[in-house]
C-alpha cells in the first residue's frame, strides 16, 4: 500500500513516520504541500490513495485536507475531525456533547460581554484563543484589572477573531498535565507532561518534559471517549488531573510525539503506521 | 554538505541524510532555511517560513 505523508514543515514526526512505514511494509512519500497545485476536483499526481497528513499551519491544513478529500483521497485525519479540533470552541462542544468531563467553557461575542462570562467563572480563569497551539497566547488571567487590560489590547487588534473571547475556568491541578497519544480506538502512549521552571504550561514546545506513565481504566476510557468525541483517527488528547477527577481540556489533530517518544520503550510512529495501514484497508 | 548563510554568510552544515523540505539553521545566527533541492553534491536552500499564528499540532 502507498501512502502520502503531506507536511509544510518537515519535524521530526514526519520523518519518523515515514521510517516506520517503510518498516510496516508500506510504501511511503513525503509530499510537501506547499509545492500542490489542485485542479478541482482532480488529484495532483504526487499524491496516493491514502495520505496521513501532517500540516504545522491549520489554515493550511483545513484547506488542503478539504481539497484531497474533494478528490477522492483516504485523508488521516478527516477534514471534518480537522476542523473541529482546530477550533477549541468545537473541541469544547464536542467533548461535552459527549459527556467528557472539560472545563467550564464561556464565549462571549464583544468585550462588554466578557464581565458577565468572568463574574460566572471567577478569577483566576484562562482566556484562550480560538485557534493556535503550543500553548501560544493562552493566559491565566488572575484579576479583573489584567483581564480589561488584556481585553483592551486586543481589541486594538485589527483580527475580528480577537475582538471575540473563549474563557475556560482555572483548574487546580499539579505541575503537569497528560498526553496521550490516539491511533484510532487504541492509546498507543500516555505521558506525564511536566511545565519547566517558571512556566505553568505544560507544552514540550515550551521546555514542558514527558514521563510516561500506565493510566488507570477511568483515564483510558475518557482519552478513548474524547477521541470519538472529535471524530477519531491519530490524535493527541490533553487531559488534567483536577480534584474531581480527569478533565480533558484539548485535543490536538496533528499530534506531536517527539517528548513522548523520548519517554516511552517502544516506537509510537510505528504504532500509528500500523493504524494507517488497518483503517485504510478498511 | 555545506553552504552560506544569506543573512550573516557563516557556513550552514546541512547533513548528508537530509531530504527536501528539511529544514537546517545557522549556527551563528539562527536563520532558518528549507532544503529546497538536493543534486549530486550539492544542496539548495531557501529561507524557511517564519513561525505562524496558527502553527501548532
Amino acid at each position: 500500500m502507498k501512502v502520502s505523508i503531506t507536511f509544510d514543515r518537515l519535524r521530526w514526526e514526519e520523518k519518523a513516520l515515514k521510517d516506520a512505514a517503510e518498516a510496516t511494509g508500506l510504501q511511503a512519500d513525503l509530499v510537501d504541500v506547499k509545492g500542490l497545485v489542485f485542479e478541482v476536483p482532480k488529484r495532483p499526481a504526487e499524491l496516493a490513495d491514502v495520505v496521513l497528513h501532517r500540516c504545522i499551519s491549520h489554515y493550511r491544513s483545513l484547506l488542503v485536507s478539504r481539497a484531497m478529500e474533494g478528490t477522492g483521497v483516504y485523508v488521516i485525519n478527516s477534514h471534518a475531525v480537522a476542523e473541529v479540533c482546530s477550533n477549541k470552541l468545537a473541541t469544547s462542544i464536542a467533548l461535552a456533547q459527549a459527556g467528557v468531563p472539560t472545563p467550564r467553557t464561556f464565549l462571549t461575542l464583544t468585550s462588554e460581554a466578557v464581565d458577565t462570562a468572568s463574574d460566572k467563572l471567577g478569577f483566576p480563569l484562562v482566556l484562550k484563543p480560538f485557534t493556535g497551539s503550543w500553548g501560544r497566547m493562552v493566559t491565566i488571567v488572575r484579576d479583573r484589572e489584567t483581564l480589561q487590560s488584556l481585553i483592551e489590547y486586543r481589541e486594538e487588534l485589527a483580527n475580528p477573531m480577537e475582538h471575540m473571547y473563549y474563557m475556560q475556568e482555572f483548574i487546580q491541578r499539579p505541575p503537569r498535565d497528560i498526553r496521550a497519544i490516539i491511533a484510532g480506538d487504541s492509546i498507543v502512549a500516555c505521558v506525564h507532561r511536566y511545565a519547566p521552571p517558571g512556566e505553568w504550561r505544560t507544552n514540550v514546545a515550551r521546555g514542558g518534559t514527558s514521563k510516561a506513565f500506565k493510566p488507570d481504566r477511568e483515564l483510558k476510557e475518557m482519552v478513548l471517549k474524547a477521541a470519538e468525541a472529535v471524530g477519531g483517527g491519530v490524535l493527541g488528547v490533553d487531559a488534567m488531573e483536577s480534584s474531581s477527577g480527569y478533565m480533558v481540556h484539548e485535543v490536538n489533530n496533528t499530534v506531536e510525539f517527539k517528548g513522548a517518544q523520548s519517554a516511552v520503550g517502544f516506537d509510537i510512529p510505528a504504532r500509528i503506521m500500523q493504524y494507517v495501514a488497518r483503517s485504510a484497508k478498511r | 554538505m555545506n553552504t552560506s548563510c544569506t543573512e550573516c554568510g557563516a557556513g550552514v552544515v546541512v547533513p548528508e541524510d537530509a531530504i527536501v523540505g528539511e529544514i537546517v539553521s545557522c549556527k551563528d545566527c539562527s536563520a532558518e532555511y528549507e532544503v529546497s533541492e538536493i543534486s549530486n553534491a550539492s544542496v539548495m536552500l531557501k529561507p524557511a517560513e517564519q513561525v505562524g499564528e496558527d502553527w501548532g499540532e
